[in-house]
């Protein structure tokens, strides 16, 4: 669906992206990640063909997003950051409005109205005017907005911002169940919203691509020391003395359990997975009930991708 | 075309949503008013009647309001979009440039045609009043002319006023500069035009002064020189706006 090479932007004195490629395959959910001023906006700007790039090329559905932009817009539904809306018109008017100037024309005009406003949870506002609305209801209406003419990739920029947690449930709701339509993109620095709706990451740091890979696989390949967590049918001080020999386990915490049992969490060195730890236990001719990596999340692998990048 | 259409309608609206245009509308239409009203006075006391067009469309309540009045509508039209991010959201529809910005020149145009709309009726009651005394009204011609000059200092006036409000995203800025341009020039041709030491000062002065030309107009004269210049410069003008939208995206 998008297929994205090597773009650049410069703005005055700040290079906001910096040799850009990824590709978005059709019906995908990809979440872009970033920290403040890493190029998200910039980026979801030129895929919707609100700037052009200096360099490199962005191709969506197959048409060129520079040569062929009317094609392009046609297909995307954009929602930008802060989600503008002309507060002085009614909802009914503004998305009649939006409708008609992306295109769609007589009577299927009504009939997406009434389509986005059910998915959108619009229907009782229809008559109000915007400027008096809630924020929750004005980001609906900008996602509505997004949907009129049916797209086949829709550009969320931080959809979920300023709303309450009841909304944010709402909207992230309403996302997934466009995501079996639709290709999504959504840009947010809120790690439950990836993990809640997409599928896959792309993670934008100073204007360039620091990984690119499954929200599974992302949080796995992140270079955090590896945890396990284990039961073990032995004495504290006798496992404290077989693991003594062994330089790549380290003790993180031992807990006595009520049943004889001893619980433990130990830290392992890089290269050293949970299969050798089992290896280990059975060579020591340890009776094991429980073995089980502890995953870290996504927010811990965003924030080694991060230090990763600045070496820190 | 029904895209533009749907621009337009969507300007105009948002134009009447604003106090300020009925405020604008209420300043000029007082004016106007005002204007009539010392016309009368002046045949009343034995003006030549062939002198009604340029004192009902040159009068100076009417000449020195439009450069204030003109900025004040133009102001918001891009610069607004920009303020509250809708230019955004516009410009990612497939909708081009240039159907954004005409739609936006030809609402700004149709509401200063509304701002006109008194003189068309004071020229009913000066042809009402002409009859009911046996005179002779002005011919269609002088009429014509007169509309004409109007219509092209609107034009221009509103072109300048778009431009500016492309250039920035405050709209006071945007008045300001347009005031300053419309007013300062207004002015200082009409100075040069009615300047006795230098023949070249004073010829410049003539040919590029909105108040030499608006004179020419409402006595029935349609120069195709000054018809060409407001034409040139508007279409410079809102090309110049559309170009410049366009490069603050690329």
């Amino acid at each position: 669906m998008i297929r994205v090479e090597a773009i650049s932007k410069q703005f005055v004195g700040i290079q906001a992206l910096k040799q850009v490629s990824f590709e978005v395959g059709a019906n995908e959910v990809v979440g872009f990640l970033g920290p403040n001023g890493a190029g998200k906006t910039t980026l979801m700007r030129m895929l919707s063909g609100f700037l052009t790039p200096d360099e490199g090329s962005i191709e969506v559905a197959g048409f060129d997003a520079i040569m062929n932009a009317r094609e392009v817009k046609r297909r995307i539904g954009y929602l930008p950051e802060h989600c503008p809306l002309y507060p002085e018109m009614r909802v009914d008017e503004f998305l009649t409005y939006r409708a008609a100037i992306k295109g769609v024309l007589g009577r299927r005009v009504r009939d997406r109205l009434q389509m986005v406003k059910m998915q959108c949870g619009l229907e009782q506002v229809g008559h109000r005017i915007i400027g008096q609305l809630s924020k929750g209801y004005r980001q609906r209406i900008g996602l509505a907005d997004a949907l009129i003419h049916e797209p086949e990739l829709l550009i969320l920029d931080e959809p979920t911002v300023g709303l309450d947690p009841h909304q944010i449930r709402q909207v992230r709701s309403l996302i997934k169940g466009l995501a079996k339509q639709h290709t999504v993109l959504l840009s947010t620095h809120i790690m439950q919203e990836v993990e809640a709706v997409c599928e896959r990451v792309l993670v934008i740091r100073s204007g360039e691509v620091v990984a690119a890979d499954t929200v599974d696989n992302f949080r796995k390949d992140a270079s955090l020391d590896r945890s396990v967590i284990m039961e073990v049918q032995c004495e504290a001080v006798a496992f404290q003395s077989l693991s003594e020999s062994v330089a790549w386990i380290g003790i993180a915490r031992m807990d006595a359990l009520a049943d004889g049992w001893l619980r433990l969490e130990l830290n392992l060195e890089e290269g050293y997975l949970a299969e050798d730890v089992f290896a280990w236990a059975a060579e020591m001719k340890l009776v094991l009930r429980l073995l089980q990596t502890i995953e870290s999340t996504l927010e811990e692998a965003f924030v080694a991708a991060m230090d990763e990048k600045t070496g820190s | 075309m029904r895209i533009f259409m749907c621009l337009l309608k969507r300007e105009l609206r948002a134009l009447f949503y604003t106090p300020l245009a009925y405020a604008v509308l209420f300043f000029f239409w007082l004016l106007s008013g005002l204007n009539f009203f010392w016309l009368l006075q002046q045949l009343a006391d034995g003006e030549r009647l062939i002198m009604a067009l340029q004192l009902l469309f040159n009068g100076p309540l009417l000449t020195f309001s439009l450069p204030v009045v003109v900025p004040l509508v133009t102001m918001r039209l891009i610069a607004e979009e920009r303020r509250l991010g809708t230019l955004e959201a516009v410009l990612t529809t497939p909708i081009s440039e240039t159907q954004f910005v005409l739609a936006k020149f030809v609402s700004a145009f149709v509401f200063y045609l509304i701002l006109w709309l008194p003189a068309v009726i004071y020229c009913g009651v000066l042809k009402g009043l002409c009859l009911e005394q046996g005179v002779v009204f002005l011919g269609a011609g002088s009429l014509i002319a007169a509309f004409t000059g109007v219509i092209l200092m609107g034009l221009f006036y509103n072109a300048v006023g778009l431009l500016m409000s492309t250039l920035t995203t405050n709209q006071v800025v945007a008045a300001i500069a347009g005031f300053a341009i419309l007013f300062g020039s207004l002015l200082v041709f009409m100075l040069m035009g009615y300047s006795t030491q230098y023949e070249a000062v004073r010829s410049v002065g003539q040919f590029f002064s909105t108040f030499a030309h608006m004179l020419d107009f409402s006595r029935g004269v349609i120069d195709s020189r000054v018809v060409l210049l407001y034409l040139g410069n508007s279409v410079w003008l809102i090309y110049t706006s559309i170009r410049i939208l366009e490069w603050k995206r690329s």
